[in-house]
């Protein structure tokens, strides 16, 4: 019964209807239409919620439309509904109507992994006093291993959809008419206290950080660029309080001590 | 015996908020306010399911407002209704929060929203019969013992009967509490909406509810469908509890005695300032009803 009312709720299926109490056929559909209604404008706000910035780039009406073709092909599988939306970005590159944004789908799988990040669990990370401490200890900084939460992401967009999704901030740091969409872009994806942040960084400060998620010293974590500079990228990260650890062993010797 | 008086002997001192005063959702818009102005409320009620994550502001500004007041978990998605076997690892989760939280109480839907894999995020109808009975009881013994203590069991607001119902909604609750030992949530905004859509006398439904079974109130708003074929009312949580509602609300505790109750809203959120208002009308109807009761004893 539950599989065919199921059927009856996202097709114009009409097995079910003999299941339902009622005068007329007009009846029977009105009274159907109202769990219809409740499952797809549920939906569609849940997509939204997940996806804001996506939905306020295409537009209401279209992102009504994508949504409900997207929850035919792929309802929820999880009663959390902040999980839902896992294929949205897949969807929305073969989703023929979107195809003048060929950002689109990064966009949608950016704002997706930012939620995903925001409830994952929080990792201790070092006050910027704990990092001034312990590089005032010793002689050369250079052999440190800097260590950053295990959920830091780096991520290389031909799109700069990091700035479009700045610019969509009511902190009004960037305006969107400032964003060159099809200028690529370096993203750093992390968490700062209970919320993920995303940061627009340099391709030098994108290869300095991977090199520290690489478990190397600091020295060789310094890439070969003119425009990398040690102070800020150290500022930043004291900033967005992203050192978990600082050590003069990298990680995995110093796991294996324990 | 209830739940509600089951809790009552334990933990009185504890309870006394929630027993005494009515509550009000939370929603993360509120959680500043709160822990800035710690308003006087009975207690706040959570959705399990937006409170299950392992970090971020939910788990955060709960804990925090837990240390505060007293809580209660209401489940939106065990599809305790569903034909299919329940989801035990989303129960594990559950019973999890249910650990750490302790509410007041734990209620969740006489209703359907999964189906195996499929979660629709509706609560869906299920039909009055002696298999669907069965397989309720099944499911919600199998929730008590998960969580080891009695749950409420909501009524639900409908917009269609099943041909196949052999017996009433009230025969059906009763005989579900009767059973396996659960408490229930009587919505009386449901009853409002759901015999309004079957046409059906929401006092006379009040008159047959097994009150002693129940263990908590929910109110909330809702909303006309003026469709062309024929009007229904719709659960929308997103407006004041109507007039009719505390009409029928004043009923219920004249049949019941004083209930726990909370002023359920997900929806068009007002400022918390609202919500703290119908708590209060709530607390006002409450004491007139147990002034009535002192002086009818009296007599």
């Amino acid at each position: 019964m539950n599989s065919h009312f199921k059927s009856a709720l996202f097709s114009q299926d009409s097995r079910f209807y003999n299941e339902i109490k009622a005068g007329s056929l007009a009846e029977k559909e009105t009274r159907l239409n109202v769990y219809r209604n409740n499952v797809f404008v549920s939906l569609i706000e849940a997509l939204s919620d997940i996806f804001p910035v996506t939905h306020s780039v295409v537009g209401d009406d279209f992102f009504r439309a994508m949504a409900r073709a997207y929850i035919v092909e792929h309802p929820p599988s999880s009663p959390i509904l902040r999980e839902y939306g896992q294929h949205f970005s897949d969807f929305i590159r073969g989703f023929e109507a979107a195809n003048s944004l060929p950002f689109l789908a990064d966009l949608a799988a950016l704002e997706r992994n930012l939620l995903t990040l925001t409830h994952e669990r929080e990792h201790d990370t070092l006050t910027r006093e704990d990092v001034a401490t312990v590089f005032a200890k010793v002689e050369d900084p250079s052999t440190l291993y800097l260590s950053l939460p295990p959920n830091t992401q780096l991520l290389a967009s031909p799109f700069a959809i990091g700035s479009l999704y700045q610019a969509h901030q009511s902190d009004g740091k960037l305006r969107l008419d400032e964003v060159d969409i099809y200028g690529s872009e370096y993203l750093l994806l992390c968490k700062s206290f209970l919320y993920a942040q995303l940061h627009v960084i340099r391709f030098s400060e994108a290869c300095f950080l991977k090199n520290l998620l690489q478990h190397k010293s600091l020295e060789d974590a310094i890439p070969d660029e003119a425009d990398f500079d040690l102070g800020s990228m150290l500022a930043k990260l004291m900033k967005w309080q992203l050192i978990s650890r600082i050590s003069n062993q990298p990680p995995a010797i110093h796991q294996q001590e324990k | 015996m209830s739940c509600l008086a089951n809790k009552a002997e334990g933990a009185l001192s504890a309870s006394s908020g929630f027993l005494s005063r009515t509550g009000i959702s939370l929603k993360p818009v509120y959680y500043q306010t709160i822990l800035t102005d710690f308003p006087e409320i009975g207690f706040f009620e959570i959705h399990a399911e937006n409170y299950l994550s392992k970090g971020g502001p939910a788990p955060y500004f709960l804990a925090q407002i837990r240390e505060h007041y007293p809580i209660t978990v209401h489940g939106v998605g065990l599809s305790i209704g569903g034909e299919s076997p329940l989801d035990v690892d989303h129960l594990e989760r559950v019973a999890t929060l249910v650990e750490t939280v302790q509410p007041e109480v734990f209620s969740e839907h006489l209703a359907w929203s999964s189906h195996y894999s499929q979660y629709l995020n509706d609560l869906l109808p299920v039909p009055y019969d002696q298999a669907t009975l069965d397989r309720v009881c099944r499911h919600i013994d199998q929730v008590q013992e998960r969580l080891q203590r009695p749950m409420l069991l909501e009524n639900p607001s409908t917009y269609f009967e099943f041909a196949r119902s052999n017996m009433s909604e009230v025969e059906f609750l009763s005989t579900i509490a009767k059973r396996t030992g659960c408490g229930l949530l009587l919505d009386v905004n449901n009853v409002e909406v759901s015999c309004f859509n079957r046409r059906g006398n929401p006092y006379e439904y009040l008159n047959a509810f097994p009150m002693d079974a129940v263990g908590q109130i929910h109110l909330a708003g809702h909303t006309m469908d003026t469709n062309q074929e024929l009007p229904l009312k719709i659960d929308s949580h997103d407006d004041t509890v109507s007039q009719n509602v505390w009409g029928l609300y004043q009923h219920t505790l004249r049949l019941a005695g004083d209930v726990p109750t909370l002023i359920e809203r997900d929806g068009n959120l007002p400022s918390i300032t609202e919500l703290l208002k119908e708590a209060q009308f709530a607390d006002e109807i409450r004491q007139a009803v147990i002034q009535e009761r002192h002086h009818e004893l009296a007599l």
